[in-house]
């Protein structure tokens, strides 16, 4: 794990005390996340027995149930599907809605309200109520009928979801933004077009990368859509290949299958997360550009 | 204003184009909905039964709807005070300059991508188990014998039990908003608020606080979103058929739609998306009540 | 020259800010490109085209596409596979096979099926087909006569499929299951009780002697304790009126009231699990039945299957239906028997290959496979070797004359089931009584 960033500054013996209270709490907590997740790896090492009598690793470690997990399904497969889906959506959400979020967040126009409140209500309406009315409408137009087509209508779906999200999400971080850089770059001559793409862009970047984390990870574990849309098996992304799989663990109550597939799974998301926040770091203390 | 026409309707096109196409013909079509007695969900407008406002009204007299909207409004304060709190002091912390700052802040975040049916079926068969549990081994260790009897997933629990487990997962999430919200505020600021004299809880009061409001807003929305979206871990809590202490209008809604548990039930689309259409509304209520309350002063400095 | 420059901050601005998204738009079209070759190439080799002519009307008699509720990593579905590449190597027609798992058939079929899609065939529950789905069926009685389907097959299921079905053959079954008591019965030898209880009387002394050995009588789980509720007022006033009282809401009614005693006198007695008011799925099957310190749970005939691993393999099964009561309607001939159904579309116009392949997934060899694998019942009367685990449900399943719906009716009314749930939990908790039970019910009204 890239976790211990080392700082090249003495260790401030008089800042680490004043602190102290709070390195407290955040031990306390992360010594319950790892008891609990930690429970979770052990169990996906144990036998189904072992998790339900509460002997975990009584009978030594059992990789068998990652094997079975690994040759259960064409988990290269549905990794591949989702790192592409979830690249391509990510990419492509930022840079459809990072101008929509800084011109509703910074002008006062006619609609800014609406949309902004159309973009919320959206995000209350569940799921189902938008995927299956679209899904009789796209079934019908014979589009699932080609792979290309379905995997393109795919990610569509999926940066479409995601924009009221996205776009909501980046407001906030264009809104809070000090008016003076655009009127500096105003006074240089920069037309707003550029000032917001050269300026106020990067700026927003702690909000644009946490946004496409949590993008990322949306889509990385999207269910619903993928299961009602992706009509191959060729297109399925890790949800659905993890939600089979869970599935017919469970069914055939291998508990312990089911344990090692969620962490099969959840290892390359992680080691994602870990790359992408370092990235949050490198974007604000790196240099970069400041605000 | 005028020069900015063309950028904003530039930078506005392909989101609300998007967004129009995907989102615009099923909202229309759900709200439509609500008023119809339908079967399946895309049964043809032919076979829809014009109800009026009976689907409300049935909402309102059915008690097992309204306890799932109690259900929802406890989860979305209890839980939302909980994680909130959590979730600022935990970035306020992280952003203080302690070390080891990514790492406590990737295993904060690390429950919430780890998959809900793993975390549930750990809360459920471990941390709660009345035979070994996490919880009755502490309190046992800590002499609490009263405590380490409790039955956490009984009747009288199962809602606290529930909503702890969804919130442990949660608290990462928000607490991210929160950081990042807390980074983007340029060190400018503070360093010069130093330079003013400013001390650490005033910068907090003065400085991160206001800037937060917007941030604030952002997490409380999410939150909304995603309360009223509650479904998988109120599965997870009770397979196969609902449970009075965490049922929620989404997984009545569901119920409505798709049929309840293993027994075929009888279906009515058009209530599903009256609930939807409820939902919806109170999701933007929150929304513009953060607006008024958390309105963007402009600050500048 | 504006343009350019415009391109060129894009691409700068891309490259800075997106680089955590693994990269930037230069590189997407190329993936994009890499993938759509690699999945096509993939998928023509995977079934010769079946997947471009998969949502096309099916109508060119080329192929079958068969949607299925089952994982194609569960027992099930790699039996039905095995079936499905046997049928496809001896007649030429390729199927495309697509494991939609449970909730993909349950909310994916019939938006499916109302946009056109050609799925020749699809299965799932035989109340949910029939009932739910029971619009888009094809009547099966001609195929099926035609190759004397029936010759084989397990009559009490045929005749359910037919009575649900509207009075004609819609689905044919597979996978049987039935809803009984299921027990340990090492338990019953050591707590000597020779007999399987038939009555409630008998079930009554039965669990004093096992309780009297030190272990618990009976557990359950939150997901089945409505089935105890439903299984006891059917055998009281019969399954309609039990449907009846509890769509209508009649709590007034003696049955609920002797129901309910029934079950707070078993309570008082200490015959449940001290948990059962606690215990969420799978909490009670497989930390308390399949460890050996329950004796007896109400379930389904895939119970011994999902529970293996943790009983182990000297675990003896046992299995009798739930008793009778005393002055009831019913006796225990009657039971929530049923089984997984394939159906035709109504639509398909591959009707007659579509029989063809169900009856390789549900006769001989694939039946046989099906049955060994997942540790279930036979379709094909001729399969009479039943697998050891269930061996013991034989019997019963024979016996069964009366078919129920799921949980007996307990669970007709969806706005009414959790609060059954909720009630008859505490109930069996010993939380309150029978009238504080009636009571509760009678509270939430509908």
């Amino acid at each position: 794990m890239a976790k211990m960033k080392r700082y090249h500054e003495p260790v401030n013996w008089k800042k680490e005390l004043r602190l102290a209270p709070g390195y407290l709490i955040l031990v306390l907590w992360i010594t319950f996340t790892f008891v609990l997740l930690g429970w979770v790896l052990l169990a996906s090492f144990s036998t189904t027995k072992e998790i339900f009598s509460n002997k975990l690793l009584a009978s030594g470690l059992h990789f068998e149930n990652y094997v079975k997990a690994w040759i259960n399904s064409d988990v290269a497969g549905i990794f591949r599907n989702s790192l592409i889906y979830s690249i391509i959506s990510c990419s492509l959400l930022i840079l459809i809605c990072a101008p929509a979020a800084y011109v509703l967040a910074r002008f006062v126009f006619p609609g800014n309200k609406l949309i902004q409140t159309g973009f919320v209500s959206a995000m209350g309406v569940p799921v189902v109520m938008i995927v299956l009315p679209l899904f009789g409408i796209v079934a019908s137009m014979g589009i699932l009928n080609n792979v290309l087509s379905n995997a393109v209508l795919l990610v569509f779906l999926y940066i479409g979801i995601n924009i009221p999200y996205t776009t909501i999400f980046l407001m906030t971080f264009f809104s809070n933004l000090s008016r003076a850089f655009e009127e500096a770059a105003a006074i240089d001559g920069c037309p707003p077009t550029k000032t917001f793409w050269l300026i106020m862009l990067p700026m927003a970047q702690p909000g644009i990368i946490t946004v496409t984390i949590f993008n990322f990870i949306n889509i990385w574990n999207e269910y619903f859509i993928s299961l009602i849309f992706a009509n191959s098996d060729q297109l399925r992304p890790i949800a659905v290949g993890l939600y089979s799989m869970i599935n017919s663990m469970k069914y055939t109550g291998d508990w312990a299958g089911m344990f090692a597939a969620v962490v099969i799974v959840f290892l390359p998301t992680f080691i994602l997360y870990i790359f992408l926040s370092e990235k949050i770091i490198a974007g604000v203390t790196g240099g970069g550009v400041k605000g | 204003m005028k020069r900015n026409k063309g950028m904003i309707i530039l930078f506005l096109s392909p989101a609300v184009l998007m967004f129009s196409i995907i989102f615009l013909y099923p909202i229309v079509r759900t709200i439509i909905m609500s008023f119809f007695k339908i079967d399946g969900i895309t049964d043809p407008v032919a076979r829809w039964q014009f109800t009026g406002l009976a689907n409300f009204t049935k909402l309102a007299q059915t008690s097992l709807f309204r306890i799932s909207m109690w259900n929802l409004l406890r989860i979305w304060l209890i839980g939302g005070i909980i994680v909130m709190s959590l979730a600022l002091l935990f970035a306020v912390i992280i952003t203080s300059g302690i070390r080891f700052k990514s790492f406590f802040r990737a295993v904060i975040y690390l429950p919430n991508i780890v998959s809900a049916v793993a975390l549930a079926t750990m809360w459920l068969q471990y941390v709660y188990s009345p035979k070994f549990g996490l919880l009755k081994t502490v309190f046992s260790n800590l002499g609490l014998t009263a405590l380490s009897k409790v039955q956490w997933l009984d009747n009288d629990h199962k809602f606290m039990a529930l909503l702890l487990a969804y919130c442990f997962g949660m608290v990462g999430y928000h607490m991210l908003i929160f950081a990042s919200g807390i980074e983007r505020i340029s060190s400018d600021y503070f360093e010069a608020a130093t330079l003013d004299g400013a001390g650490r809880l005033q910068q907090f009061r003065y400085i991160t606080m206001p800037l937060l409001k917007g941030v604030f807003k952002t997490n409380i929305t999410m939150w909304s979103v995603t309360s009223v979206g509650f479904f998988v871990w109120s599965q997870l809590f009770s397979t196969v058929t609902a449970d009075t202490q965490t049922i929620t209008p989404m997984v009545y809604m569901y119920m409505q739609i798709f049929g309840a548990g293993n027994s075929v039930t009888e279906r009515n689309s058009g209530l599903g998306a009256a609930i939807g259409v409820l939902l919806s509304i109170c999701v933007v209520a929150v929304f513009w009540l953060c607006n008024i309350l958390l309105k963007d002063d402009e600050l500048e400095f | 020259m504006k343009k350019k420059m415009m391109a060129l901050v894009l691409a700068s601005t891309m490259a800075a800010s997106l680089a955590a998204c693994g990269g930037g738009g230069g590189q997407t079209a190329e993936t994009t490109a890499a993938a759509a070759g690699g999945t096509e190439t993939t998928a023509a080799a995977a079934a010769d085209g079946a997947e471009t002519e998969a949502a096309q009307p099916a109508g060119d008699g080329s192929g079958l596409v068969y949607w299925s509720m089952w994982e194609a990593t569960e027992p099930q579905g790699q039996a039905i596979q095995a079936a499905v590449d046997k049928f496809t190597e001896d007649t030429g027609i390729s199927v495309d096979l697509q494991f939609k798992g449970r909730t993909g058939i349950r909310e994916g079929l019939q938006p499916a099926l109302d946009a056109g899609t050609a799925i020749d065939l699809f299965d799932e529950d035989i109340d949910r087909v029939n009932t739910t789905w029971g619009s888009y069926l094809m009547d099966l009685e001609d195929l099926a006569k035609a190759v004397d389907y029936e010759a084989t097959a397990n009559a009490g299921l045929i005749a359910a499929c037919r009575e649900v079905g509207g009075g004609t053959l819609k689905s044919i079954p597979y996978q049987p299951n039935v809803f009984a008591f299921f027990y340990n019965q090492t338990i019953f030898d050591e707590a000597g009780i020779t007999k399987a209880p038939a009555t409630w009387e008998e079930l009554d002394a039965a669990c004093a002697k096992i309780k009297e050995a030190g272990y618990t009588p009976i557990t359950c789980d939150d997901a089945y304790i409505t089935c105890m509720f439903g299984y006891h007022m059917s055998r009281l006033v019969g399954e309609p009126k039990t449907e009846e009282i509890v769509k209508g809401g009649q709590w007034d009614d003696p049955a609920v009231m002797a129901t309910a005693e029934a079950y707070a006198d078993f309570a008082s007695k200490g015959y449940f699990s001290d948990t059962i008011a606690s215990n969420v799925w799978p909490a009670g099957q497989n930390q308390e039945l399949a460890m050996g310190t329950a004796a007896m749970y109400l379930n389904g005939s895939w119970l011994p299957n999902e529970v293996k691993d943790m009983a182990g393999d000297d675990f003896v099964w046992g299995c009798f239906s739930y008793p009778a009561v005393e002055g009831g309607t019913d006796g225990v001939d009657a039971a929530n028997y049923g089984a997984q159904v394939l159906a035709i579309n109504k639509d398909s116009k591959n009707a007659e290959n579509a029989f063809k392949l169900i009856c390789y997934i549900t006769q001989g060899e694939f039946d046989q496979m099906l049955s060994e694998l997942s540790i279930g019942i036979p379709a094909d009367s001729n399969n009479s070797e039943w697998p050891a685990l269930i061996s013991c449900v034989k019997p019963v399943m024979e016996s069964m004359k009366t078919r129920y719906p799921w949980a007996a009716g307990a669970e007709a009314n969806a706005d009414m089931t959790p609060i059954i749930k909720e009630n008859f939990l505490k109930l069996s908790g010993g939380s309150i009584d029978a009238q504080g039970f009636v009571d509760a019910l009678k509270k939430a009204g509908n």
